[in-house]
């Protein structure tokens, strides 16, 4: 079997073999997109490694004819290289004694080499210009055995940097800029940064910088003293052979061990890389996976980086499973060991249970709660760099990710390697801006500790212990370190005066009220959560019966009570001065939302009342015919209305919402569309009555619609209830489908009569079949998500404040959110209004409509099968249609295999461009200004792009005419009557639909219905040429003036005809007409 | 200048109002009318292409009282009207005809020996008509036709240069319901209409369709035993009982298909050769699948920076 599998990775680009590549790749388009990823990533060496060769060759050539120098003392090593060559030495904090009495020198490097991704070929191209290791190993001579004490190791290792420097500032001056940084941001190792000067190479496609690192030699400070279990830093009033009573220095041990490891991790990796084909292009894709996720070497990136990713993976190729045995195998695939460290990094918890490889016997591991993988040929732990936090969000990916390769629907190559996950505001649910408390708190802890970590470390503690299970996840966010020139010091950090706090919220949990503390009775528990809480601790008798410690909060939203708390811990630890100046970032989005933003209690209201209607039903017992069922088609009964449905016996709601209902089958219908639709409006009749009958305080009244199609429903029936709750209720009758379909396929009828009956199919299938679906698994979606709702409404009212509400249809709409909470990848559900809504503009700007359908998948039951025949069913459209002039987007559901019930009429291939467009500016933006966004620039909208745009009178505007009316006849408030007559009158959508339907093939319209009175319009591009006469043209036209000839006189669009009928249509709604664009 | 093709161009000049104060003019595109089924009045009426979208009978006849007198219209027949008696299929034609055609055209229900007003009570005051659409205007006598288009080539020659055209809407206050808020409020009452009438309606469409149903029945049942003049008679469904409802036959022979198609299905893998074969097309599918693929990743990879991680 191995040998098989060997087999075909020898040839792993043999397309034959690719074929039956399920077992080792996901899929064989997996595998191919894979394929072509790992090309495109490739920074081209051939082509490169002339000019960087010659680079290290002259800087390797450079550094081994630097003078030695005689040792110094601190203070006159200082003085010295500053008048010489104005250098600072890069001492770490503490910064030495200056009477030290040891002595630093400099001698000829025992070893310069190139180590790191350039000298195994795992480099990616990135923005960034390659960056090259190269490392230059200090002499034996010039340490000491005991140099590991006390920081004195790294004050030579400074001094020998400085060396450098001093010596390449003297010979390649003129070729290389030069520049101290500290790698990782460790401040314990600063590095020599080396950039081409030319301008020439400059540009971030070849463009390079050479790190020049300082290494310990292998084996010269003894493995033992260096076990994360002993200090290593030694207060200065305690004797030095005093070993026991110290707090452990892991992080100085790592980092001074780590020093001497350069080479042997590079000989570890080249090993690895010669004994497994796939190892290479399996740290390429691992180094892939966590920059997309923000994941870094670097301790503001959490410390995990592609050389932690490499090693771990080459480990895990000699042993770290159970009992010394290898996790990956040698014969595995790329893809495979990728997913195999994926898996290894989501099922081990190697914080609470310390991780160790080939660990000599008498290591003790440490208990602590960041992660310990220790490398026991090497003695070091792999992960020193990590955090508690940064440790959990890792893990948190892999689990995400290994979901996601094992979704065995859909594809998921884009969400594992393509989008980039890290961006803020996106990923988390809320940010706290902390600024660092002015007086330092941080004290000696024996080891060392990069300025700011300590306060860092104790508020994520307290956060952790207060917040509890309000938050999946907490994160913190630090400093980045950079660069600075050879001639100054070091920059003070932290450089910034705060940092950022990042939260994924629970939804469940985040706005509970009460948190329950240990019970009375345990004493020392119940005493340290009144320590932890202060006053705000109170002691509860609960319903059960139980007497806790709690915690009370007042109610709120979500934010607010998150808030609160974050408020009251840092002001109970850390005093007040940090608590006033927390900055809260992401509610802001939520409050945008007209009418009590994301509280559900409208619907739920509107909910009980529709309950309560189809009850009535169900007790009726003089119905013509055995009801089947009641169904809700109003998104105002699937907590999907952007304005919530607010009624009251005063008020009746202006808008009722549409509820179906269907009978048990009978033979009586009568055979044909037309006499059925007539035969409901008897139906209605009968049941209008009946509801009157049985209640007095309801109103019926039986209204009539698409007087121009026949073949389409004809009545309806408004119910207003006393307490002002109004649907409207239609018949569904399911034998008009297949009357229609019949009418379709019948080869007698004409033309016209096909196509209406065509079109009268569609909006049945959309209006009965399709619906009632939706509206049940948008409402069962919307308690599984508690955030479903607030996002669907926030991205309507985006759609709808960029005024393409009337193309783009609620439905889809409610689709494209259900999407981002269903398949959710690459994060997880949304857990707040902010990530769901900016998720869905993330999805929208990035949707390839031409080519890919957009496929919810409710139920997550959808197999590979489904998926390939929707994307089929596209492409055969795309084929049959290639100018997109009848579908454009497909939007498929478990219901809807077709994919076109919901975009059928619209939007045009024009519109589709613009939403994406427009949401593609919008996720610049979101990139751009990251935190700092501004939620309003996101919802604003310009109307210059239009030709024109109706201005409509300030009392028809937000369709409130109804409000108008009432401020003009202040006695009719009172007499309700005539509220009732006017539910459901809108005279600007009576207005629009009037306008779309006399200037169908001219004019495309826009209307945002919750912002300005306007109505925007665009002349049909396609019809602006002036052309020959002709009878049937769908327009206004005027005759060409400048023609020569009267023969081949022209006729063109008369706008200012059009513009002149529509401002007579509008009469006294219409205020303005502004023209932007004459064509 | 006055003619584009056989058509006489008459501009119509409209009035400025405060929402579009720009003066503007609409261009009428005018013909003798000659209909390709001629009919009685076709002599006397004119082709107008290009009304207004806001046209009724009283505009027209505003028009032509600028242009030839008053009292020359007898009457004005738009496309749509038109459009909605010629194209339906008989059963549905009685049933969309609206009151103010079947005033004209009661004819058709000549087989009907019931009475019927059928049709849905009118939910708008007054129509629209689709942009660019055409009129036949029916004037009096023929000379008026004459001299309707000879007083459109004058003003065409005369010098002034405003006020030549017949203005839109002159005279026409009160004659047509207003539009604006007014139509839309209008609307809004007039689609709940009375019960009792949509009651009578419905009522009476039901007794008319159940008098076709039966007549079609009857038919039906006759052409199975009556020759026709060749002397063959035709084969109908259904029994003594009288004919079958299409659908039903038709959902039978659905079922028998299925039927047959899952017994098809079941005996799959009976032979040897068929279980070969069906893994023979498998292979095959996965080559295709792959094939497939292939193609597909090759399309991405022309969309540049498809594969490339986003920065």
């Amino acid at each position: 079997m191995v040998s098989s599998k060997r087999r075909k990775i020898d040839h792993h680009d043999d397309d034959n073999n690719a074929i039956y590549a399920g077992g080792l790749y996901k899929s064989s388009m997996f595998k191919l997109q894979v394929d072509e990823m790992l090309a495109e990533v490739q920074p081209n060496y051939e082509k490169r490694a002339g000019v960087i060769d010659e680079a290290l060759r002259t800087l390797k050539g450079s550094i081994e004819r630097i003078e030695d120098r005689e040792g110094l003392s601190i203070l006159e090593a200082t003085k010295l290289l500053r008048k010489s060559h104005n250098i600072t030495i890069p001492f770490p904090d503490p910064k030495p004694d200056e009477n030290a009495a040891y002595k630093l020198a400099y001698r000829k490097p025992s070893n310069v080499n190139v180590i790191g991704s350039y000298a195994l070929k795992t480099m990616v191209r990135s923005e960034n210009v390659l960056v090259v290791d190269m490392i230059v190993k200090m002499p034996e001579s010039i340490l000491q055995e005991k140099d590991f004490m006390n920081y004195r190791y790294f004050y030579k290792r400074a001094y020998y940097l400085a060396c450098v420097a001093a010596g390449l500032q003297d010979a390649v001056y003129d070729q290389f800029s030069l520049g101290f940084e500290y790698q990782n941001g460790n401040s314990l190792h600063p590095i020599l940064v080396v950039k081409s000067k030319s301008k020439v190479k400059a540009s971030s496609e070849s463009g390079f910088a050479i790190n020049i690192i300082p290494a310990a030699p292998e084996a010269f400070f003894s493995d033992s003293k260096l076990h994360p279990t002993k200090n290593s830093i030694r207060p200065k009033e305690v004797s030095e052979n005093a070993t026991t009573g110290h707090a452990p220095s892991p992080f100085y041990n790592a980092s001074l061990k780590s020093d001497s490891n350069l080479e042997p991790y590079l000989k570890l990796l080249h090993a690895a890389s010669k004994q497994s084909a796939g190892f290479k292009d399996s740290c390429i894709l691992g180094r892939i996976w966590l920059r997309q996720r923000g994941f870094g070497s670097c301790l503001s990136k959490g410390g995990f980086g592609h050389f932690e990713w490499a090693a771990l993976t080459a480990i895990l190729l000699k042993g770290g499973g159970t009992r010394g045995h290898n996790v990956l195998s040698p014969g595995y695939s790329s893809y495979q060991m990728f997913k195999a460290v994926l898996q290894f990094l989501s099922s081990t918890d190697m914080a609470s249970k310390p991780h160790s490889y080939e660990a000599p016997s008498d290591f003790q591991p440490l208990k602590s709660d960041s992660p310990m993988l220790y490398d026991g040929p090497r003695g070091q732990n792999i992960l020193y760099r990590m955090t508690s936090w940064s440790y959990t969000l890792l893990r948190d990916e892999a689990k995400t990710t290994l979901e996601m390769l094992n979704d065995a629907a859909f594809d998921q190559f884009e969400s594992t390697f393509i989008l980039r996950t890290d961006q803020a505001l996106q990923r988390f649910d809320c940010l706290i801006r902390i600024p660092y408390p002015t007086q330092t708190i941080e004290e000696f802890s024996g080891d060392h500790v990069i300025s700011g970590a300590q306060f860092r470390r104790r508020l994520f503690e307290v956060l952790r212990e207060g917040l509890t299970d309000r938050v999946k996840l907490i994160n913190i966010q630090e400093d980045v370190t950079h660069s600075w020139p050879i001639k100054s010091s070091a920059p003070s950090s932290p450089e910034k005066s705060s940092f950022l706090v990042a939260v994924v919220f629970n939804p469940i949990n985040i706005d509970r009220l009460v948190d329950h503390g240990p019970s009375a009775e345990e004493k020392k528990k119940a005493a340290k959560y009144q320590k932890f809480w202060g006053e705000k601790a109170e002691l509860r008798r609960f319903k059960d019966g139980s007497i806790l410690e709690s915690v009370v909060w007042s109610p709120g939203s979500s934010y607010s009570v998150f808030q609160d708390i974050c408020t009251y811990l840092t002001m109970r630890h850390f005093g007040a001065d940090v608590s006033k100046s927390l900055t809260f970032i992401g509610d802001s989005l939520q409050t945008s939302l007209p009418s009590k933003g994301t509280s559900s209690k409208a619907f739920e209201a509107l909910k009980q009342a529709f309950h309560a209607f189809e009850k009535e039903f169900r007790d009726m017992e003089s119905l013509p015919l055995q009801l089947r069922q009641l169904s809700a088609i109003s998104p105002q009964l699937r907590y999907a209305a952007v304005q919530q449905p607010n009624f009251s016996p005063q008020q009746p709601m202006n808008n009722p919402a549409d509820v179906l209902i269907q009978f048990e089958g009978s033979g009586r219908w009568p055979d044909d569309v037309v006499a059925i639709q007539r035969t409901k409006v008897a139906f209605l009749l009968k049941i209008g009555s009946l509801l009157e009958d049985s209640n007095s305080d309801t109103t019926t009244r039986l209204g009539l619609e698409n007087e121009d199609h026949p073949l389409q429903n004809c009545a309806f029936l408004d119910v207003i209830y006393e307490s002002g709750a109004t649907f409207r209720l239609r018949i569904h009758n399911d034998r008009e489908q297949f009357l229609l379909e019949r009418q379709v396929k019948d080869k007698l009828t004409d033309n016209r009569a096909r196509e209406d009956a065509i079109t009268a199919l569609s909006i049945y299938k959309r209006v009965f079949v399709q619906l009632p679906l939706l509206t049940q698994s948008i409402t069962t979606h919307c308690t599984r998500f508690p955030l479903l709702s607030p996002s669907i409404r926030l991205m309507k009212q985006w759609f709808d404040r960029h005024m393409l509400s009337r193309h783009i249809s609620e439905e889809l709409i409610e689709l494209f959110v259900a999407r981002t909470f269903v398949q959710p990848y690459p994060w997880r559900a949304p857990s707040s209004a902010m990530s769901g809504f900016l998720r869905t503009l993330l999805f929208l700007s990035r949707w390839d409509w031409r080519s890919v359908p957009l496929i919810v998948d409710f139920t997550g039951t959808m197999t590979s099968k489904d998926v390939a025949s929707i994307t089929m069913r596209l492409e055969a459209w795309r084929k049959i249609d290639p100018g997109m002039n009848r579908t454009v987007l497909f939007a498929a559901s478990n219901h809807d295999a077709q994919g076109t019930a919901f975009t059928d009429g619209g939007p045009s291939k024009m519109v589709a461009a613009r939403m994406t467009a427009l949401a593609r500016s919008a996720c610049k933006l979101i990139k751009d200004q990251d935190i700092n966004l501004d939620h309003r620039s996101l919802f604003a909208s310009s109307t210059t792009d239009y030709d024109f745009v109706i201005h409509l009178a300030p009392k028809f505007a937000h369709g409130e005419a109804r409000k108008a009316m009432k401020q003009k006849f202040k006695n009719l408030e009172l007499q309700s009557e005539a509220d009732l007559e006017l539910v459901g009158y809108h005279p600007v959508n009576e207005y629009l639909q009037e306008l779309k339907r006399l200037y169908t093939s001219s004019i495309i319209l826009f209307h945002s219905a919750t912002s300005g009175p306007i109505i925007a319009g665009l002349w049909n591009p396609q019809i602006v040429q002036p052309r020959p006469f002709k009878v049937n043209l769908a327009y206004a036209t005027h005759p060409e003036t400048d023609a020569a000839n009267e023969e081949e006189r022209e006729i063109k669009l008369d706008q200012s005809a059009i513009l002149s009928e529509i401002a007579r249509i509008g009469g006294d709604m219409v205020s303005r007409i502004e023209v932007f664009h004459q064509l | 200048m006055s003619k584009i093709g056989e058509y006489t161009i008459l501009p119509l000049s409209l009035p400025p109002t405060t929402a579009y104060p720009v003066p503007a003019t609409h261009t009428l595109y005018l013909r003798p009318h000659a209909p390709k089924i001629p009919t009685e009045s076709d002599s006397r009426s004119l082709f107008i292409v290009n009304v207004p979208v806001d046209s009724t009978i009283a505009h027209f006849k505003g028009v032509f009282k600028s242009l030839i007198g008053a009292g020359r219209v007898e009457d004005v027949r738009f496309e749509h009207e038109q459009r909605n008696v010629s194209s339906q299929p008989p059963t549905q034609a009685l049933v969309v005809m609206s009151k103010k055609e079947k005033n004209k055209k009661r004819k058709r229900g000549e087989e009907d020996p019931v009475e019927i007003d059928a049709s849905l009570p009118q939910i708008w005051d007054r129509d629209l008509l689709r942009s660019g659409s055409t009129a036949v205007v029916v004037l009096v006598d023929e000379k008026s036709v004459e001299s309707a288009l000879k007083t459109v080539r004058k003003l065409h020659k005369s010098k002034s240069k405003d006020d030549r055209w017949p203005v839109w809407g002159q005279g026409v206050e009160g004659k047509a319901p207003a539009l604006g808020s007014a139509r839309y409020l209008s609307h809004h009452k007039m689609r709940y209409p009375d019960t009792a009438i949509l009651q009578k309606n419905v009522d009476a469409f039901m007794t008319a369709w159940n008098h076709n149903e039966d007549e079609k029945a009857r038919s039906a049942k006759r052409q199975r035993n009556v020759p026709d003049e060749d002397g063959f008679v035709t084969v109908t469904k259904g029994g003594r009982i009288g004919p079958a409802r299409r659908d039903d036959v038709e959902r039978k022979q659905a079922e028998l298909e299925e039927r047959e198609k899952k017994k098809r299905e079941e005996l799959g893998d009976f032979y040897r050769f068929q279980m070969r074969e069906r893994r023979k097309a498998e292979q095959g599918e996965l080559v295709k699948q792959f094939e497939e693929d292939k193609k597909r990743v090759e399309a991405m990879k022309e969309k540049r920076g498809r594969f490339r991680p986003e920065r």
